[in-house]
């Protein structure tokens, strides 16, 4: 147990599916958001509107949720660190997650800047909704390993 | 035939059976579920905060709704699509379970509210875009869908936290674990 407090997590038996209910609240304002701005890159959605617009206007919710979904991940993470961290979904799912987290802060930012419609955009939209699709089924798996 | 008796026969064909037993394809679809949540929640969730008037305020509320509408609908055929292969196979174990019944209620609701918020909102967005602030009604259709889905995550969440009656009658995974705890 990392800290001693966290241990009366297990005590209740609303907190788990409390955490888990904020988690998946959490990846539909932070995944649901950006899945919208890729959607746009494809131009499958708000077409007439630019991809760096909404992209911009949805950033701070898509914060939001990555807040909300961070908090409830880590605080089920530490209520019980060896379940979690010998699991291979959850290290599955961890990779995932930090190859989103980079991508989307670096070559899907620079190219969602960019407003012209590209064969690139649309690949670099399709690769971003990919590594989300992981990060979703490395979490499912998780309770199947 | 009773609703039990429909969903011991459906969870008993071959196919849902199969469904149950396959270690990887119930959570590939429980995946699809669940991403298929995250694209019409989502769609659904930036809908709501526009009608609020908390984000995309530079788009008028009739693009927002409109244009995500084909996404909330694929959405939604993804979700519905896993959800019942999902009841199917487990059709028994969902007919007791509490909270499966209150998501179906909270799936009423939404409904409802749909229909109740169609003449008065979601019918007249170009409308209240002209309006000079977002009318009140608009901001309660908002506020109502954002409860009704938090509700429904939750009650979908905690599905999973009621144990089974113990006398189910599917086949289970490891049938010799389920000998093992028979009398």
């Amino acid at each position: 147990m990392l800290f001693a407090g966290l241990d009366s997590l297990n005590g209740s038996e609303l907190i788990s599916p409390a955490l888990q209910s904020i988690h998946i609240a959490g990846f539909v304002f932070s995944i649901g958001t950006i899945a919208l701005t890729d959607f746009s890159m494809l131009g499958l959605v708000l077409r007439g509107h630019s991809p760096s617009g909404i992209a911009k206007s949805l950033m701070p919710w898509t914060l939001v949720g990555f807040t909300l979904v961070l908090l409830s991940g880590g605080l089920l993470f530490m209520s019980d660190p060896d379940e979690y961290y010998l699991n291979r979904a959850f290290q599955v799912k961890m990779t995932f997650l930090l190859l989103a987290l980079i991508f989307h802060y670096t070559l899907h930012a620079r190219v969602a800047r960019k407003d012209a419609p590209s064969v690139f955009a649309r690949l670099v939209a399709l690769i971003s909704l990919g590594l989300w699709v992981g990060v979703l089924a490395g979490g499912i798996f998780i309770g199947f390993a | 035939m009773s609703l039990l008796s429909f969903a011991l026969w459906i969870q008993s064909t071959t196919f849902f059976t199969e469904l149950r037993l396959s270690s990887y394809v119930y959570p590939i679809v429980l995946t699809g579920h669940i991403v298929g949540i995250a694209v019409f929640g989502g769609a659904v969730l930036v809908t709501d905060l526009r009608l609020l008037g908390w984000a995309m305020q530079k788009y008028p509320i009739a693009a927002i709704a409109g244009q995500l509408r084909p996404l909330k609908r694929a959405g939604f055929v993804l979700v519905a699509i896993c959800g019942l292969l999902m009841l199917g196979s487990k059709a028994e174990e969902y007919y007791f379970n509490v909270f499966f019944r209150w998501k179906l209620i909270f799936l009423a609701l939404v409904a409802v509210h749909a229909l109740v918020f169609r003449g008065s909102v979601y019918g007249r967005l170009e409308e209240i875009d002209q309006a000079p602030h977002i009318p009140a009604r608009a901001k309660a259709a908002g506020w109502l869908s954002l409860a009704l889905w938090i509700g429904l995550i939750i009650m979908g969440r905690a599905i999973g936290f009621v144990l089974p009656p113990d006398d189910l009658h599917a086949q289970t995974r490891s049938p010799d674990v389920t000998a093992v705890q028979a009398p």
